[in-house]
């Protein structure tokens, strides 16, 4: 897995991004899901995944499962549109692998996807990536600052 | 003033917990789908206890004892654990767009922004309080307040807190079904020295429209903001009316099997500073709740910062070591060193049963 350090995150470059922070990694049709390193150090412990059935189907910017961080519950949404063929079950016993291993261990789940040549064009790499997490980090800051 | 935000306040009426949650559902689906302004719903329940969205509800009450004293119970919609509500329990519902300007950004800033609105409201009844990162509203150590949240539809969100005026320990210790209660007569006491009420800091009888008067003025204040009286149009109506019909009176909502398991444990450690007691509730991988007690010398506010820290966390030994040293001081607890702590948290870890 190639590293990409983004101002402190862990952003690995082969991985397709999705503004509500849930990533996708494409081996061919099959889409594996999970969010990102920016996502749990901003959340903190995740105390609960609440995750869809398999053999749902899901569209692309759809939430399909919520994730819980303390007292906040959070969105997962879907990266691409397909059907779920598999949900990540060490996460039952485990959810602290989202904080631990973002990319690989805490993976959530996998998408046979239906329509991914057109709907990766909707998904960030490279500079938008970059140009995606510096602006949230600038706004976070600018909101710190105005608070002071 | 800038924009008007709109008000729905009860006062003199107690809300049935149906109608209640499914007002709070709708400030955030206005929010997206009507376009509305935020929307600040401030209210009191009926004698209720509320669990959070993925809390098992068997676990974490004594549902007998609810039916036997006719206190509702229901299942919220944003995180974190029980809370007993009634006549003198301030209940807040906010519906909010998270990118609203003066709205810190992330988790972290979300409940920051909020919880300093509700300690400057705290001030003016002569309140002293502060945040407790990252979710509590305190007083000396002693909570005061929870903040819990959802995002919701598009970029809406739902902030749910509770204000304790006045509160019943005796009914709490009753219906809940945390460690403590197998503290037996020890529950008031460990309850009384974690949480705290207006009335007992402000030192009279604070009228509940008090409260919700300086929670107002204190938003208004914040975000440069007006208020504007209001209740749910119709197209709101109709939404409200299917978060009762959907959620708030079904079965399948109310006893949701989507929760980590409950577990609950007790460790007890023999320590050159006393015995060191440790009562453990984990739900899941994560510790919900843990209380440390025993026969050492530590001020009550130590005890309760550790606690927190631990709360809502990782039960993992390397989480819960890594985020005691963020917080240990030496000494602080006579004659317990930490090694001595997360040893009893761990056999309470060791030794749970399932609920």
């Amino acid at each position: 897995m190639l590293m990409a350090d983004i101002k402190g995150y862990n952003m690995p470059d082969e991985l397709y991004y999705h503004k509500e922070n849930s990533w996708a990694r494409v081996e061919g049709t099959k889409v594996t899901v999970g969010m990102t390193d920016l996502f749990q150090k901003e959340a903190g412990d995740i105390v609960f995944v609440d995750l869809p059935d398999e053999g749902d189907d899901v569209s692309q910017g759809e939430v399909c499962g919520k994730i819980q961080s303390r007292k906040w519950i959070g969105k997962l949404v879907s990266p691409v549109s397909g059907e779920i063929v598999e949900t990540n079950e060490d996460l039952d016993d485990d959810t602290g692998l989202i904080n631990q291993d973002p990319y690989g261990k805490g993976w959530i789940l996998k998408i046979e996807a239906s329509d991914l040549e057109s709907e990766l064009a909707n998904l960030m790499q490279g500079q938008a990536l970059v140009a995606f997490v510096e602006a949230e980090i600038k706004r976070s800051e600018e909101e710190k600052a105005k608070a002071k | 003033m800038g924009e008007q935000w709109r008000l729905f306040r009860h006062e003199g009426v107690s809300v049935p917990t149906a109608e209640g949650l499914a007002l709070d559902d709708t400030l955030p689906w206005a929010v997206v789908n009507q376009s509305s302004p935020p929307i600040l719903h401030l209210y009191n329940f009926v004698p209720s206890a509320i669990v959070g969205k993925y809390q098992d509800i068997e676990a974490a009450l004594r549902l007998d004892r609810c039916r036997a004293r006719g206190i509702e119970y229901n299942r919220r919609s944003t995180g974190g654990g029980t809370v007993i509500m009634g006549p003198t329990v301030v209940a807040l519902g906010l519906g909010i767009n998270v990118d609203y300007p003066g709205l810190k950004k992330g988790i972290g800033g979300v409940f920051e922004s909020l919880a300093s609105v509700l300690i400057s409201s705290m001030e003016t009844l002569g309140v002293n309080a502060g945040f407790r990162p990252k979710n509590d509203i305190e007083v000396g150590g002693r909570k005061l307040a929870g903040l819990s949240a959802a995002s919701e539809e598009g970029r809406a969100l739902l902030f749910h807190t509770s204000l304790l005026v006045d509160f019943d320990v005796d009914l709490m210790t009753d219906i809940m079904n945390a460690p403590v209660i197998k503290l037996q007569d020890k529950g008031y006491n460990c309850f009384s020295q974690r949480m705290t009420t207006i009335n007992e800091l402000a030192g009279r009888a604070v009228p509940m429209s008090e409260v919700m008067d300086a929670i107002q003025a204190s938003f208004e204040n914040e975000f440069k903001i007006s208020f504007r009286p209001d209740r749910p149009n119709e197209k709101e109506l109709e939404a409200l009316e299917g978060f009762i019909k959907n959620r708030y009176t079904k079965t399948e909502w109310i006893f949701s099997n989507r929760h980590p398991r409950t577990r609950m444990g007790v460790g007890q450690l023999k320590t050159p500073g006393g015995l060191l007691e440790v009562y453990l509730s984990l739900s899941g991988s994560s510790i919900e709740n843990l209380m440390i007690t025993g026969d050492f010398f530590s001020t009550t506010e130590y005890i309760n910062l550790l606690e927190n820290t631990l709360k809502w966390t990782s039960a993992h030994k390397e989480s819960i070591i890594a985020n005691l040293e963020a917080v240990w001081k030496e000494g602080a607890i006579h004659g317990v060193s930490m090694d001595a702590l997360v040893d009893a948290i761990l056999k309470a870890k060791e030794g749970q049963v399932r609920l």
